[in-house]
């Protein structure tokens, strides 16, 4: 724990405040030059998304290169990650948002080496440069909790009921670390302080029924961070939370990310959650990321339907459409029977003959470092308000 | 806390007033002790007539007789009230002097049959829930549907006059063929193959060490002649102590900390020379010594673990604890063995008993005896642990395969712990919690069983007792076994409800 | 994890009403179950005993295929040895043949094969309705207890409780030593009067977790009678737990019948019962085990298939399958 009970530190590296600023600061000519080449082999997507982000740090902590993750299962073969790409540098928080299912969780399951036995991984995961599939089990399992952390939705269930909170929180340290139990006590009166639990001390001795949904989330977030991730990977974190809560537990992550100098994967379905945290977004969708870029350019200069209908489905985020919401129609398809062509045509209302055909893959857009997988981004481009397409006919009547 | 114990208590002493109450008035109305004797046309059939119904209270109405019958009763249940007193039986014998003596060794077999029943259950269950679909899961779901279709009384008779036979025949003539020793081996390798499990050359060297040692040792100990006189010998000890200390250190603790090995080591060298420095102690030694001893050994390990343990103090002290406990039970069955060739002459060569709880007129000593008493108890609880068995690690595997989908069990995975750590402090912790509750329930079951298996094994237990006085319309004697079995139901129920309150701590408060 | 999504339009299935719903649910029942091959061959196996016992001494006044009677006493041939053969002639056997007396003789040289056929049908009668029986009461209490709560549900309970700390086998012992003389139907009355308790623990269990479900709430906020909410929208959802559970006491009963007349407290003469014969032959067995053995593999034979049975019904209503119920 570098710095106990402090604070965020000042203003200069906080992502709600600075890095919109610097968003379209120096891109990397590499980056550019492959972007413009059109058409990108799928181990350099991922970079295009980061260009200029000078806020995080240039050290690339984790790299997912084509991910594939399948699940056998009785009703046929489940597709769940169908080649994700992406990476992440140090200090920077990235959002990965999709609809359940989209294989968000999976991939990161992925990450933290926590999926059954019987998924089928392919493609690759470095941290560090070190390929984390490679690894013998028991480095993998020293890599976890203590070089990257997990975050989990559910704070109600994810503490075991049967040991106090102290005991969770030490056996995490003493998992890598040999330390008087003592020791360990500490680090977990520390970790409690610093996210802001009151009476650490008594608190450790309280089984987690003891604690309210809140609490709890702050103790899985003091168990993140006991061992000074690198990465800290939070799926879902406020889902399960009231939302005046939510906005409590998002601040205190971002302050103590800032405080240890961690990393984030942000897995959410909300995308209002992504718009004040994270320097980047990657949207997912059928297994496949869909648009990955900067996080303002998401938001004001989607290229990809499925984003635009995320965006309508939120109440009142841009005052065009007087508040009204609107929903994108229809469910996600079946994982184990994918629609042939893009996975989004049924849903979408761009969907031409070239989307039910072709499934398109990540191509650079009009905007710098931002790229999505549609053949029509052309037309969102060129719209004023890509929410638009999704009108409901009550609204289009009008 | 108090006041939950205070309030399970109340409501287990009404439960038992009201189903004895039932009980009573049930046994009253199952027929008239008074019949046989009014169809007897012998002279003094009126006198006889009139001693029963005396003796029995038939004239006063049943319930009023439930009441009196309570009074003596209780007097048997709370202490210092005064006399035990459960009535008599038709034959005008004393029922509370009769149920003492059966008590005793239905006691035996039913806390025998529920320790072995519990360890073979739920290991079991767990071996079978980490390695779910594997083909030892298979086997094992298979066998247990067998076992809870098979009639105990049908088991028995077969165990009997199948099992018991052969076995004792073969003792009488120990020799191990090729064949069979080699189909013990595969059947070993196919187990431990199974329950190592990994990947395909681990099995197949799980597969080939299981065979050699099993099928070669079989052999080796035929040849030696040992089945003629078996023993273990301080050598055998020795050996098991050091292995149960690594193995133990393995399972509860790991061997990134050494100071816990160490502590594990030292007790198993410390129970070692214990063995050999009491030799003339542990000759015959009475049961009140070798439970001193036992507390004794327990506190040594204790210190050891608490001496050595360091960092790791508390898994120190656990670990050093059971490794006492399996270097004693292994001593005990040492010493035992050493009755062996006394007693198979006793017995004349048929050591595995079908038939009552003891031999008659045969004193060998603290050792013989307890021999006396295992071969004895050997067969009835085969019999009488099958359905427990099964029953124990069908809902132990579930119970294992629900927690481990558990949100708290990836959490605890995602914190980098052991597997180990995490099937043995987080999974297991909580599987095993449910597991209380069935086999306060499961322990009625046994008793009922017990109730077969004395009759077909001619245990002079409450069960054979129970089924004389309904055959011979007894209330009396019926009735102190529906008090005593009623009573331990709801003892275990009860202690269930606290050690479940004890053990989920969500429950602590309610 | 976030598992993959139910292919299914879940908002759509609802939208489509109760009917559909329950259909589709059976449907998929139903297509569990058949898959179920263990199940299924149970079913077969189970199937076959029925009709074999049934069709061969006959039913009440059909007389069955089978030449000798279940009471006639004829002179004892070979030693009443069974003449049953299942090794062909090629492989060194007598071949395949029933024979005069395929299970053999009795003592009184009453052919074996009509008796054990006699006590199969006995002993699967007495289990059918002490499956249903037993398990109607425990429907019936644990329905009562778990919905109205309150009082009813702390006098069904305790009763419940009370009932459960005798074991069993002892008390059915008790009032069947007289039933027993009143033939095997109110034999079999008795026993279920004490056999429905686990079943009722569990049907309060669903019923406190139903009713306070959204769609019950609904229900009652509408004005609909408790015995209306019972029966269309709680006891449907149940249905699988009790079939389940019935199924599975159905093979306890058969177990528990044959342990009472083993003991000399079940059917009674002139009738007879698998476990009736295994008690009377017990001390025979030394010199004639057959007559001990046949109506122990039937009595296996019926537990195991039944058990099977259950267990795929268990598969095919909850294919989650880890699920522990207390």
């Amino acid at each position: 724990m570098t710095q106990p009970n402090q604070p965020s530190q000042p203003s200069s590296d906080d992502p709600f405040v600075d890095h919109r600023s610097m968003g379209a600061a120096g891109p990397d000519p590499l980056g550019l030059a492959e972007a413009a080449a059109g058409q990108v082999s799928s181990a350099d997507r991922a970079h295009l998304g980061q260009l200029g982000t000078s806020a995080v740090g240039t050290e690339e902590l984790l790299r997912v290169d084509n991910l594939s993750v399948d699940f056998p299962t009785d009703d046929g073969v489940v597709h769940a990650v169908r080649g994700v790409s992406y990476s992440l540098r140090s200090g920077e928080v990235l959002g990965i948002v999709g609809e359940s299912g989209s294989g968000k969780s999976v991939s990161s399951m992925a990450v933290m080496g926590l999926l059954p036995r019987s998924a089928r991984i392919n493609g690759s995961i470095s941290f560090r440069g070190e390929s984390v599939l490679d690894m013998p089990p028991a480095v993998q399992r020293s890599l976890r909790g203590r070089k990257i952390a997990m975050i989990f939705q559910d704070p109600m269930t994810a503490m075991n009921p049967v040991h106090t909170v102290g005991d969770q929180l030490a056996e995490a340290v003493l998992s890598h670390e040999l330390m008087p139990k003592r020791k360990a006590m500490a680090r977990a009166e520390e970790a409690l302080a610093m996210v802001g639990i009151p009476q650490p001390k008594q608190r450790l001795r309280n089984y987690p029924h003891e604690f309210s949904g809140g609490m709890r989330q702050r103790a899985m977030i003091a168990m993140a961070i006991i061992n000074d991730p690198d990465v800290i990977i939070a799926d879902e974190p406020t889902t399960a939370l009231d939302v005046t809560v939510q906005a409590q537990i998002l601040e205190k992550l971002v302050e103590v990310k800032d405080a240890i100098g961690a990393a984030i994967v942000l897995i959410t379905h909300d995308l209002g959650v992504v718009a004040g945290m994270t320097h980047r977004v990657l949207v997912m969708y059928a297994g496949r990321a869909v648009e990955v870029g900067e996080t303002d350019d998401i938001f004001y200069r989607t290229r990809m339907p499925y984003t635009a209908g995320l965006l309508g489905s939120i109440p009142g985020l841009d005052s065009e459409s007087d508040g009204r919401l609107r929903p994108i129609h229809g469910s996600p398809p079946s994982l184990i029977n994918l629609p042939s062509g893009c996975p989004f045509s049924p849903r979408c209302p761009l969907a031409s003959e070239l989307c039910r055909q072709e499934e398109p893959d990540l191509m650079a857009t009009d905007v710098m470092g931002h790229v999505a997988a549609c053949h029509h981004w052309q037309r969102l481009a060129e719209a004023d308000d890509p929410t638009a397409f999704f009108r409901t006919e009550s609204e289009v009547s009008k | 806390m108090l006041a939950f114990i205070v309030r399970r208590v109340i409501a287990a002493f009404g439960i038992l007033l009201a189903g004895t109450f039932i009980a009573y008035v049930l046994v009253a109305l199952s027929g008239d002790p008074l019949q046989r004797l009014r169809e007897d046309n012998s002279p003094g059939r009126e006198e006889r007539i009139a001693s029963m119904t005396e003796r029995l209270d038939l004239d006063t109405p049943v319930p009023l007789r439930y009441v009196k019958w309570l009074g003596g009763a209780s007097q048997c249940v709370l202490p210092f009230l005064g006399k035990c007193d459960l009535g008599q039986s038709v034959r005008g014998q004393d029922v509370s002097s009769l149920l003492g003596n059966a008590m005793t060794s239905t006691l035996q077999l039913i806390t025998v049959a529920t320790i072995t029943a519990a360890i073979i259950g739920v290991m079991v269950g767990i071996i079978t829930a980490l390695r779910q679909y594997s083909r030892l899961d298979y086997t094992a779901t298979l066998a247990s549907f067998l076992f809870v279709s098979l009639p105990l009384f049908w088991f028995a008779v077969l165990l009997k006059q199948y099992i018991a036979i052969d076995l004792n025949d073969w003792l009488a003539d120990p020799a191990v063929s090729l064949p069979t020793a080699a189909i013990v081996g595969v059947v070993s390798g196919l187990v431990w193959a199974s329950i190592i499990g990994g990947d395909r050359r681990r099995v197949w060297t799980s597969f080939a060490g299981a065979f050699v040692v099993s099928a070669g040792g079989l052999l080796v100990l035929a040849e030696t002649g040992w089945f003629r006189s078996p023993g273990l010998g301080p050598i055998v000890v020795a050996v098991v102590g050091l292995a149960a200390a690594v193995g133990l250190t393995a399972l509860l603790a790991g061997f990134r900390y050494r100071n816990v090995l160490y502590a594990a080591l030292a007790t198993a060298v410390a129970g070692i020379v214990a063995n050999l420095a009491l030799d003339s102690v542990l000759f015959n030694p009475s049961w009140g010594v070798l439970f001193l001893l036992l507390l004794l050994a327990v506190g040594i390990a204790v210190g050891i673990g608490y001496a050595i343990g360091g960092m790791q103090r508390r898994q120190a002290i656990t670990t050093s604890v059971w490794v006492t406990i399996v270097m004693g039970t292994t001593i005990v069955a040492d010493r035992m063995l050493t009755a062996w060739d006394n007693y198979f002459e006793f017995v004349d060569g048929r050591v595995i008993a079908t038939f009552g709880s003891e031999t008659p007129n045969y004193d060998g000593g603290t050792w013989g005896n307890l021999l006396d008493t295992v071969t004895h108890l050997a067969l009835p609880t085969v019999a009488l642990i099958l359905v427990s068995v099964a029953t124990y690690s069908r809902y132990t595997r579930a119970s294992m395969l629900e927690v481990m989908n558990q949100d708290y069990v990836r959490t605890a995975r995602s914190k980098g712990l052991t597997d180990r750590t995490v099937v043995v402090r987080h999974a297991l912790r909580n599987g095993l919690i449910p597991i209380t509750t069935l086999m306060a329930f499961d322990l009625a079951g046994l008793i009922g069983g017990a109730v077969i298996t004395e009759t077909v094994f001619g245990w002079q237990g409450m069960g054979f007792m129970f089924v004389d006085a309904l055959r011979n319309v007894d209330p009396n004697p019926a009735m102190a076994f529906f008090l005593v079995t009623g009573i331990v139901a709801v003892l275990f129920n009860m202690l269930a409800d606290i050690a479940y309150a004890y053990l989920d701590p969500r429950i602590r408060l309610g | 994890m976030s598992t993959p999504v139910d292919p299914r339009p879940v908002a759509s299935a609802e939208a489509e009403g109760m009917a559909i719903v329950a259909r589709t649910q059976a449907q998929l029942v139903r297509r569990r179950f058949f898959r179920h091959r263990l199940a299924m061959a149970s079913l077969v196996v189970f199937m076959a005993v029925l009709l074999l016992s049934f069709s061969a001494t006959g039913i009440g006044p059909i007389p069955g295929w089978w030449k000798h009677d279940y009471t006639t006493v004829a002179t004892v041939v070979d030693g009443g040895r069974p003449t049953l053969s299942v090794v062909p002639t090629f492989l060194g056997g007598d071949g395949v043949h029933l024979g005069e007396h395929p299970f053999g003789q009795d003592n009184k040289g009453i052919d074996y094969f009509a008796l054990t056929m006699r006590g199969t049908q006995i002993s699967v009668m007495i289990a059918f309705i002490v499956g249903t029986l037993g398990s109607f009461i425990g429907v019936l209490i644990g329905a009562a207890a778990g919905f109205f709560r309150g009082w009813t549900e702390t006098i069904l309970m305790r009763f419940t409780d009370i009932i459960i700390i005798m074991p069993l086998l002892a008390i059915c012992a008790v009032i069947a030593n007289q039933a027993g003389n009143a033939g095997p139907f109110w034999l079999a009355v008795v026993i279920s009067l004490f056999t429905w308790t686990g079943l009722a623990r569990i049907v309060r269990g669903e019923f406190l977790s139903l009713r306070e479900k959204e769609f019950v709430e609904a229900a009652r906020a509408a004005g609909t009678p408790a015995w209306r909410i019972i029966r269309k929208h709680i006891l449907p959802n149940t249905l699988g737990v009790i079939l389940v559970s019935a199924t599975l006491s159905l093979a306890g009963a058969v177990i528990l019948e044959t342990s009472l007349s083993f003991l000399g407290f079940g059917v009674k003469p002139p009738d007879t019962s698998l476990g009736r014969l295994i008690s009377d032959y017990q001390s025979a067995f030394v010199t004639r085990p057959w007559l001990f053995i046949w109506p122990g593999v039937f009595i296996v034979t019926i537990a195991l298939t039944v058990n099977f049975i259950g267990d795929g019904l268990r598969d095919a209503f909850d294919p989650r399958q880890n699920k522990v119920r207390s």
